[in-house]
């Protein structure tokens, strides 16, 4: 019996080593182990042996139970092992097809400046203002210091409507409005949409404008530079250079246009910059006393200063449009870019 | 205003290159727009002798030289005929570069090789014009040198964009000023010196101004005997150096004298003027006048002119008359410099579209102290220049003198604006560098009086920006502001507003922006109805063209041009939107409403290019999802669609009106086939307007949540055949309706019309969830409540189970 039983083990363990898959393998489980099995028969058999015999038998028998059962596992994993890196290796996708994405939409430049401009100014504490588009003459240019029949109107071409209202041709009544409403302390920005008639590849009809808006006590005109400079620093990038030079608006004095070094060639001179090193941005300057005069605020014990930018001019340069009507066609091949 | 440097440098003796000049120029607040510098890289064109010159052997019109460098000769073809053998001409040479970018090749002319090209001025950028070439004279300059040397023509020509404010610096001499404030240096003044006869000015002329407020001042001198002709070289230089043509001697004096100082000057023909008289009136309704350009124009009342003792002669400030305009025939003259009321000469000059250099400085406002003196210089250069003598003095009608006031001024007070800390002297000296008038009065105030040409410094402020602007804005110091901490954060309508265009951005959508005016056709493109409040736009009075000359009151028309524009370059898959103003006349109220509006347009496929299954074509659900997303993200209550009283522009079996209560707030649907062929598209668009301003109102914040249940769920399905027209919102409703709180969700999934399906009706095919929160429901409990349900159907909407 015994030679039985060590010759069942050795056929079993070549066959379990001969079985590649998990199948053959629980065959060659049934067919030794199972209640029917060879092994089992042999058990069987015990029962005619001596008693004297019987245990070490017994032993035996358990023992190669215990082998073929340990080949059986580990034949099993290698086969389940194997088994799944074939189905790993047969089930190669393409990676490089296009994946199935849900439609993305873009945000329209103009608003994505504008969200960006009042966001940076949120930080220093402005809060945004807004106000009508169709306007009186009073709030757009009177209160704002621009005497009827005065050549400062003629820098702002206006498209006039019905009941002697007007296009406001910028964000600056705004300011009117919020002073008339609110007293100093007062730090707003006021994003919108402008008119002016006049119409080319730098000139909209309509277009866009932020007002800035600073009024309290000691505020200077070095106040306002380090403001502007904070600004167009977080907008153009660090170390932008910034230059103020005199200019006039009839709502503030000392009045200054804003330059930065020009984005595009850093200041050495291009034709973007019309070999001057530096871009047009911004006009800026104190409020003028003029303006105080018309919201009732106290010239003498208050100061501040006001700021105005057109957004596309600035779009433009950061995404390198050289051509604003490309921004009111609303082509989507444009569009999509943003 | 045009400039030279050389004009500049006979003013003030400053010492500085073009280039600083310019940067100097634009941080005092003149900005230097463009530069040209004359003679730059003209260095090959040099003096030249004509050795010998013969007809050209194929034309006629040209001729062959053979010109000298003074080092080699070359064979050039010339076309001009003024000059001969033995001048001295203009060679420019292989290689060099006119103006105009025109780089001089060698070249055959006719069969003839030219090896350069005898220049003419006007090629030189030396005059607008030019007869002929430029003949220099002989035996003077040597030959090979180059010209702009030479003839000292370097110069640099700055074209300078002044603001309005600075009326004083539409001349030379204001432009000088600036640069001697800034650089501390004086001002070289010429006094004018004119030839004057015995006669007195007034025994040859009279002056008589009615109306002294619209002209508070108006001088004129008479000259007789003199010669009119062309203008000397120098003369004609200048001028044509800053872009003015040459005329003949006087009006060339006038012209100059202008650039020079800044004052208007005209010249009558004295022969002309009916009584040898000037009356300055207002001029009367529908008079006619032709102007010196030959155009006859009608005049209002609100027209300021100069006449004779007749009829208007000249436009105050603006143009003079054909009537008695300088010729060469003209020996008398009458010589005018006035100050006219700049509101008056710009309304004039706005209504007749005509705008001179002169009406340019009148309207801005020219000094007033200054009148005589441009009339003397002018007297005096056309004595010089043309011949005559002046009438001793001159008429000078001012009424009432107009003096600049004293302004009190307090340096602190700048020093405080500005953000720095000038002492007090250094204030006192930029004030006197200004020509200001300038003394202590007390407690640290000064009195500044302006000099007369500084029209634009009245008040204390106009003072601080001299200062600031002297001392250089670069040199002030950078600072930040302190401020207190405040409350402000943006307001529920401005959250919404960025809310809203994330929420449909990230569901697809591209932003537009389109004008605020549209066509006034839009509304029956859209076919409004007549009675339907967007057909009342508000007009534009001066639109640039028609197609904008209305306010829009609705955002439809130009997104559905968007649409058509880009399915143009066969885009034809869109998902777009756009959230902007419309503008609402109110009755009653002279401003209108502005209320921000969103709309939607989507057509196309649905998927972005999906390779594996086949991708939909976006219908109305699409469109009502990304509405529905909308309203459920800024958690709108109670909305219903309704199908019924939908806008014309829409399909009227493919649209809805939106509810919020009994509240419309907005409307979808598919856009009807005739609007969309008024818009030409080709293709159908789905479309969503909603009403942001209801949005607002109507939008509320997610305040209370509940906890999930933590028992199982058990989901049937019912088919249901219902009639066609029965709408799938009954039967959701009729299912919740029944009121069971195990009820946790109800879908409709399937809705099936065709075969198999009697005509009339569809099948739908509803999934209800069922769940407890305290249990574990029972088979029993939940086939009773299903029966419940599919009873309530079968009663209440009369529909059968499939």
């Amino acid at each position: 019996m015994r030679e039985q039983l060590e010759q069942l083990k050795k056929e079993a363990l070549i066959s379990i080593n001969e079985a590649g898959e998990v199948e053959q393998l629980q065959d060659i489980r049934i067919r030794l182990l199972g209640r029917k099995g060879a092994l089992t028969a042999l058990m069987k058999g015990l029962g005619s042996l001596s008693v004297e015999e019987r245990p070490a038998v017994g032993q035996l028998v358990n023992s190669i139970r215990d082998d073929i059962e340990a080949a059986l596992e580990s034949s099993i994993d290698t086969a389940r092992e194997h088994a799944k890196f074939e189905r790993l290796r047969s089930e190669r996708i393409d990676v490089t097809l296009p994946g199935r994405r849900a439609a993305t939409g873009t945000k329209h430049p103009i608003s994505q400046v504008i969200e960006e401009v009042c966001d940076i100014f949120a930080g220093l504490g402005f809060a945004v203002a807004e106000g009508p588009e169709i306007e009186h003459d009073w709030y757009n240019f009177e209160a704002l210091n621009f005497p009827p029949e005065h050549p400062a109107r003629d820098m702002q071409d206006t498209f006039f409507v019905e009941n002697d209202l007007l296009l406001r041709t910028h964000t600056s009544p705004v300011q009117i409005r919020t002073m008339l409403k609110q007293k100093p302390p007062l730090r707003i920005i006021a994003p919108g949409t402008v008119y002016r008639c006049d119409s080319d590849a730098t000139h909209s009809p309509m277009f866009h404008q932020i007002e800035g808006l600073m009024v309290d006590t000691g505020v200077t005109f070095g106040d306002l530079k380090g403001i502007l400079t904070v600004f167009t620093n977080l907008l153009f990038g660090q170390k932008t250079g910034v230059r103020l030079r005199p200019s006039f608006f009839p709502f503030t004095e000392p009045s200054a246009e804003v330059d930065i070094a020009c984005v595009i060639c850093g200041g050495k001179g291009c034709r973007v910059c019309k070999n001057s090193g530096w871009l047009e941005i911004l006009g800026a300057g104190m409020v003028d006393p003029e303006v105080y005069r018309h919201v009732n605020y106290d010239a003498e014990n208050i100061s501040g200063f006001a700021f105005g930018m057109g957004i596309e001019r600035i779009a433009m340069l950061k995404y390198g449009i050289t051509d604003m009507r490309l921004l009111f066609e609303n082509d989507v091949r444009f569009l999509r870019q943003f | 205003m045009n400039v030279t440097y050389n004009w500049l440098k006979e003013f003030v003796d400053f010492d500085l290159s073009p280039d600083q000049l310019a940067e100097l120029l634009t941080m005092l607040g003149l900005e230097v727009e463009a530069m040209e510098k004359l003679g730059e890289g003209l260095d090959d064109v040099v003096v030249a002798l004509v050795e010998e010159k013969r007809q050209h052997p194929n034309a006629d019109k040209l001729s062959l030289c053979r010109v000298n460098n003074g080092k080699e000769a070359f064979d050039v073809v010339c076309g001009a005929q003024n000059f001969n053998q033995g001048d001295a001409v203009v060679l420019a040479q292989i290689g060099a570069i006119l103006p105009g970018d025109f780089k001089i090749k060698k070249s055959k002319i006719r069969g003839e090789e030219s090896s350069g090209m005898l220049c003419s001025e006007k090629e030189l950028g030396l005059a607008v014009e030019s007869n002929g070439i430029m003949v220099l004279p002989s035996n003077v300059y040597a030959l090979g040198t180059p010209v702009f040397s030479v003839l000292g023509l370097k110069d640099t020509h700055f074209e300078i964009g002044l603001t309005p404010n600075r009326a004083d610096c539409l001349s030379v001499i204001g432009i000088a000023r600036e640069i001697a404030a800034k650089l501390g240096l004086k001002v070289n003044y010429q006094l004018p010196v004119v030839a004057e006869s015995s006669d007195k000015v007034g025994s040859k002329i009279d002056v008589v101004v009615e109306d002294t407020d619209l002209c508070p001042r108006y001088a004129a001198r008479f000259i007789s005997g003199c010669k009119i002709g062309p203008s000397p070289d120098w003369l004609v230089k200048r001028l044509n150096a800053i872009g003015i043509r040459s005329i003949n001697n006087v009006v060339d004096i006038t012209n100059f004298v202008m650039m020079e100082l800044g004052q208007p000057l005209h010249a009558f023909d004295c022969n002309c003027l009916s009584g040898n008289c000037i009356v300055v009136r207002r001029a009367g309704e529908g008079e006619l006048f032709t102007t010196l350009d030959g155009q006859q124009r009608v005049l209002t009342s609100a027209d300021l002119v100069i006449c004779d003792a007749e009829r208007p002669v000249a436009l105050a400030g603006i143009m003079g008359g054909q009537n008695s305009e300088i010729e060469e025939s003209t020996t008398s003259i009458l010589l005018e410099s006035a100050c006219f009321n700049p509101a008056v000469v710009r309304k004039t000059s706005k209504r007749l579209g005509l705008h001179t250099e002169s009406s340019h400085r009148f309207e801005r406002g020219i000094d007033i102290g200054g009148v005589v003196r441009a009339l003397d210089r002018a007297a005096g250069l056309i004595v010089e220049l043309a011949g005559g003598i002046s009438a001793e003095g001159c008429l000078d009608v001012y009424s009432s003198m107009i003096e600049p006031s004293a302004i009190q001024f307090r340096p602190e007070r700048a020093n405080g604006l500005i953000g720095i800390d000038l002492p007090r002297e250094v204030v006192i000296d930029m004030l006197r560098r200004l020509e200001c008038l300038v003394s202590e009065v007390n407690n640290g105030v000064l009195s500044v009086v302006p000099p007369s040409y500084r029209i634009d410094i009245e008040r204390e402020i106009d003072l601080v920006e001299e200062i600031a602007r002297l001392n250089g804005f670069d040199k002030i110091p950078v600072t930040m502001p302190i401020a207190r901490i405040s409350s402000d954060r943006p307001s529920r309508h401005q959250q919404l507003e960025k809310r809203v265009r994330n929420i449909l951005i990230d569901q697809g959508m591209n932003e537009i922006i389109n004008f605020s005016f549209t066509d006034p056709g839009a509304a029956g493109k859209l076919m409004l109805g007549e009675d339907d409040p967007r057909r009342i736009a508000i007009k534009l009075t001066n639109p640039l063209v028609d197609e904008q000359s209305v306010m829009r009151t609705s955002l439809l028309p130009g997104l559905l041009e968007t649409v058509a524009r880009n399915m143009n370059f066969r885009s034809l898959d869109l998902k777009l939107f756009e959230m902007r103003r419309v503008y609402m006349p109110v009755a009653n109220e002279d401003m209108p409403l502005e209320p921000l509006f969103i709309v939607g347009a989507m057509t196309g496929s649905s998927d972005c290019d999906v390779w594996n299954r086949p991708s939909d074509m976006i219908d109305f659900y699409d469109v009502k999802g990304v509405v529905e997303v909308l309203l459920d993200l800024l958690c709108v209550g109670g909305v219903s669609w309704l199908s019924d009283e939908t806008d014309t522009y829409y399909h009227p079996g493919k649209s809805c009106r939106i509810m919020a209560g009994r509240d419309q707030i907005g409307s979808i649907g598919e856009i009807h086939p005739t609007v969309q062929e008024n818009f030409l598209i080709e293709k159908p668009v789905v479309c969503f307007e909603v009403d942001f301003e209801k949005l607002v109102k109507l939008s509320g914040s997610k305040c209370s949540i509940t906890a999930p249940s933590r028992f199982p769920d058990s989901t049937r399905d019912i088919a249901l055949l219902s009639p066609d027209d029965l709408q799938s919102a009954a039967i959701v409703a009729c299912i919740k309706g029944v009121k069971a709180k195990e009820i946790e969700h109800v879908q409709i999934f399937d809705v099936y019309t065709g075969k198999g399906i009697p005509d009339g009706f569809k099948s739908i095919a509803v999934s209800i969830r069922y769940r407890s929160y305290d249990r574990t429901l029972t088979d029993d409990e939940i086939s009773s409540l299903h029966k419940k349900v599919t009873d309530s159907l079968l009663n209440k909407l009369g529909i059968s189970l499939r």
